[in-house]
């Protein structure tokens, strides 16, 4: 069984690889997503004065610890692309993996600081800052999971040395949620 | 793959890291508006720095910058549009008893419980027997799907298959008694095999202020009934 190979990661009607324009276009969508749920955020946080109190329960040593983890990721993850672009798959392969390190560890991380805060009646209905809280860091973590299963997919490749170029795609993308969470943890963090 | 970018990445990433501590340190000088710079100030430098440096943004054809614009431009519209009602409570001729009520509840609450844990938003307002007024909580909660006149019209309740009780309907007093209407309100329709889409509402009320609420529900029955 054999496909055609599919020529979006090579053609290039507009001087952009159609790979790299499709994740831009991804990335611009989220942005809409994103940008409309924190600007949602926003707007009830300085509406609302007794949201400062809900924040104060957050833990900024968490948040900061998650915003390490992330911006580490971040350059093994363009790391990764410059190994791909000098053609040294198995290197590439490597530093995703190392990236995909960082997720889980972010996950993990995540998953112990809302367990604390479940146990200690912080929910999701506590009232609308927790509300928000969850949604916005769910949403986050949902797209961090996903990064990592695809990560995966392209490292696998990436060690065979095929294609390179999605290395620099999924890196991409990467840095996109690296740099959601550097706005979140500010707003949810340190802003008390 | 042929571009070839001549960046320092682990230059970008230690400066990253040093505005990560800047971030973290800003409110221990306990200056509301050093914090506001060293919080967002610093994430829009780091987030800039990721965007050029390891997204190669700075290299990008001019199409994708205003792809993204476009979308910041959006989210702007979006939040320009928005803010004014979010944001005020009161303007001319109108005011928004909810979040102003809101307001005063979360900040109550927070001083009353000193900084415990909440056990869930929803029994705030039984907490408060002194306030408790069931007209209020029915125009609040009820009034959504069955009307403030009692009469099944409410926006809510168009949605809905089944149309909510007629308060005001002699027929639908036929087959309610205190104690059904009761469970009605704290265990939903469902409890009593009407539509599920009356949701329960024990969670919000005690015994008593659930027998004002009956008491309450039951002035909308037509006279001589």
């Amino acid at each position: 069984m054999s496909f055609p190979k599919p020529q979006a990661t090579l053609r290039s009607a507009t001087g952009i690889p159609t790979g790299r324009l499709a994740v831009w276009w991804l990335i611009a969508s989220e942005v809409v997503i994103f940008g409309g749920l924190l600007g949602s955020y926003l707007m009830h946080r300085l509406g609302h004065p007794e949201w400062a109190d809900a924040a104060a329960h957050t833990n900024t040593w968490i948040g900061a610890f998650n915003t390490f983890v992330l911006l580490t990721s971040s350059f093994t993850a363009v790391l990764a692309h410059k190994a791909a672009e000098a053609g040294d798959g198995k290197k590439a392969a490597k530093l995703l993996v190392l990236t995909m390190g960082g997720a889980v560890t972010f996950v993990l991380v995540k998953s112990a600081e809302w367990a604390y805060e479940i146990s200690h009646g912080y929910t999701i209905t506590a009232n609308n800052f927790w509300s928000f809280y969850y949604t916005a860091a769910g949403l986050h973590a949902l797209h961090v999971i996903a990064g990592a299963i695809i990560m995966g997919i392209i490292a696998a490749d990436a060690y065979r040395g095929r294609e390179l170029q999605r290395v620099e795609l999924i890196g991409i993308y990467w840095h996109f949620v690296d740099v959601v969470w550097i706005f979140l943890f500010p707003l949810l963090y340190i802003a008390k | 793959m042929s571009d070839n970018h001549d960046v320092n990445y682990k230059k970008i990433y230690f400066w990253l890291l040093g505005l990560l501590v800047v971030s973290v340190a800003g409110p221990f000088l306990g200056i509301g508006w050093v914090t506001l710079l060293t919080a967002f100030g610093i994430a829009l430098v780091k987030a800039n720095l990721v965007i050029q440096n390891f997204m190669h943004l700075r290299w990008e054809k001019k199409l994708v910058k205003w792809l993204l614009m476009s979308s910041l431009i959006l989210m702007a519209l979006f939040v320009a549009g928005v803010a004014p009602d979010v944001m005020n409570h009161e303007g001319n001729n109108w005011v928004n008893v909810a979040a102003q009520a809101a307001v005063e509840r979360g900040l109550s609450d927070e001083q009353s419980e000193g900084g415990e844990a909440p056990d869930g938003g929803t029994e705030v307002a039984a907490a408060e027997p002194g306030v408790f007024s069931p007209v209020a909580q029915f125009n609040l909660i009820c009034a959504l799907c069955h009307g403030t006149a009692g009469d099944g019209i409410g926006v809510g309740g168009a949605a809905f298959d089944s149309p909510p009780g007629n308060f005001t309907d002699p027929v639908f007093w036929e087959t309610r008694d205190d104690e059904r209407i009761k469970t009605a309100i704290r265990d939903g329709g469902a409890a009593v095999g009407v539509s599920a889409n009356m949701a329960p509402w024990g969670a919000l009320f005690d015994d008593a202020q659930l027998d004002e609420m009956v008491e309450y529900v039951k002035s909308f029955r037509p006279q001589g009934q």
